[in-house]
């Protein structure tokens, strides 16, 4: 089969890969509360309102989301240097790595909800334990295994010369700072204080006046996974798909448009920096376009 | 080794670092109250999101110096890595700052706004009059997100010429040298988050005006760098 044909459908699984990885993640950190969103629910107590979020920040999302992913390419790069089939190298690796995450995510909640039980009352509850951390650890388990297996695309079909767990590393530093940039805003400025009105950011003095009322009941982690699902997640797993996606598409069309051209290395790789400078510039204008929405939809605050 | 094959990468790791800690100055970054919408910019760490940008920028230019042809001591090849970068990284923060936009506008429902300034420089926008009372600002207002696209281009030159620095030293295992330019690189984006000390909106933040400081720490501690990659390449 043709090789270009080849690279782009290995590009295109990346990214799809990719789209799923991001989704999860930010999800995940949704359930767990990570991220710094987390210094509300930190504060939540101090300001009188006990609650049931699953309270863990174990560092900042990108190192920790680097951590895991690292650990299960590290797994899998052994066992497949091992003679072991890659698929069971990738699964089995993605499974070390969610236990990893599921053991910090126990020992970080456990940390941090004691720390405020004695001067704040916030008590330490064992069922949202239980009916967190398999979803922490589940979602946790579809970003590990999907940014791995993007990982493998990366390197085995994409032309990245690192090895495995360096691109995973990479990949997890890179997919935590995008969740904690993009869908961990859904989650923090939005879902955590749904009592203020729609329309406006939350005020200094308002900090740590989280909701701990649900739709129905008292909220949990779970409440702020469902909400986040519709937006922040997607549009979360749609930016990390896009970067890995559009990075090489960019490459890969420099190449066929410099091979119609019978142009030279150099030529090619101009080409992919002119795409990419071209595709940097169209997100400048939509953004601008999103910022004029607003400004003529909301107006100004009187 | 030679003097002039020690020489170029030395200058090139040092001016890589002082290039990176100017990069994370122009990252607009909101840290934890921007992910409240209490404070304008992209709502995670300085290091976090300029690592994570500019890694990706090592990406595409490791992978760009790994293509069959490509000659590191060729001053036109080298060039093209480091603008590999830079696009990457462009790439991966563009697309960063325009999701998180999606979700300030249409999740959160405010209007972009900076803090910093009364008037956006480049849209002559005015700005007071949109800010939420009792915040500094939020979203990514165009001057944030032009100043993100040239510290993405910077860090991704950064990134790309230590990556050139590191290969011109000899350490031509891609993994090797991999892993050197990410520590290397979060050692000056470290460097700038200390002082840049918490959030920044962009070039035309007054915090930005304390980027000299962090350059200068930045070149001894990179130049200090390289001159221990020197004695590891002659196998001290």
């Amino acid at each position: 089969m043709d090789p270009t044909l080849l690279t782009l459908g290995a590009l295109a699984l990346a990214g799809a890969a990719a789209t799923v990885s991001g989704c999860a993640e930010d999800l995940e950190s949704d359930v767990g509360s990570q991220s710094n969103p987390n210094s509300q629910v930190q504060l939540g107590p101090q300001m009188g309102n006990i609650h049931r979020y699953f309270n863990k920040a174990i560092s900042g999302e990108p190192v920790s989301y680097g951590l895991y992913v690292a650990v299960a390419g590290a797994v899998a790069w052994a066992l497949m240097n091992g003679g072991y089939n890659p698929i069971l190298g990738l699964i089995v690796g993605s499974g070390v790595g969610a236990i990893t995450h599921g053991a910090y995510s126990l020992s970080a909640y456990l940390g941090r909800i004691v720390g405020q039980s004695k001067n704040f009352n916030q008590p330490v509850y064992m069922d949202v334990i239980s009916t967190h951390m398999g979803p922490i650890m589940g979602h946790g388990f579809i970003a590990i295994f999907t940014m791995l297996l993007a990982a493998y695309l990366a390197t085995l079909a994409l032309g990245n010369p690192f090895p495995l767990p360096l691109v995973a590393l990479i990949f997890g530093i890179t997919v935590g700072a995008i969740g904690s940039s993009t869908g961990d805003v859904h989650y923090g400025a939005e879902r955590e204080y749904q009592k203020y009105a729609f329309g406006g950011g939350i005020p200094v003095a308002n900090q740590g006046d989280i909701d701990i009322k649900a739709e129905t009941g008292i909220r949990n982690g779970l409440d702020s996974s469902y909400f986040c699902s519709r937006l922040g997640g997607p549009l979360t797993g749609l930016c990390f798909g896009l970067i890995i996606f559009l990075d090489g598409w960019r490459t890969v069309t420099g190449n066929i448009i410099g091979d119609l051209m019978g142009a030279d290395l150099v030529m090619k790789a101009i080409i992919a920096i002119i795409l990419g400078t071209l595709l940097v510039i169209g997100a400048a204008i939509i953004n601008r376009k999103v910022e004029v929405y607003a400004r003529n939809k909301y107006g100004p605050y009187k | 080794m030679d003097i002039s094959s020690i020489i170029l990468p030395l200058v090139e790791i040092t001016l890589a670092g002082a290039i990176i800690n100017a990069s994370v100055h122009f990252v607009p970054v909101g840290g934890a109250p921007a992910a409240m919408a209490t404070s304008t910019g992209v709502g995670t760490g300085t290091t976090q999101l300029a690592a994570g940008a500019g890694f990706t920028g090592l990406l595409a230019a490791a992978g760009m110096a790994a293509q069959p042809g490509i000659i590191i001591s060729n001053p036109v090849h080298a060039l093209l890595i480091m603008l590999s970068g830079a696009v990457g990284a462009m790439i991966m923060l563009g697309l960063t700052m325009l999701i998180g936009q999606l979700i300030y506008v249409y999740g959160v429902g405010i209007v972009p706004a900076a803090d910093k300034c009364d008037v956006d420089p480049i849209t002559k926008d005015p700005q007071s009059a949109f800010i939420t009372p009792g915040t500094t600002g939020h979203g990514i207002p165009t001057v944030c997100f032009v100043s993100g696209l040239i510290g993405a281009a910077l860090g991704g030159i950064g990134g790309g010429m230590a990556y050139v620095g590191l290969l011109g030293l000899g350490f031509t295992i891609p993994a090797i040298a991999g892993v050197l330019a990410v520590g290397f690189f979060f050692m000056n984006a470290v460097l700038a988050s200390y002082n840049i000390g918490g959030t920044i909106e962009g070039f035309h933040d007054p915090k930005f005006k304390k980027m000299p400081n962090g350059v200068i720490a930045s070149t001894v501690s990179s130049l200090v760098a390289a001159l221990i990659l020197i004695g590891m390449s002659m196998g001290l």
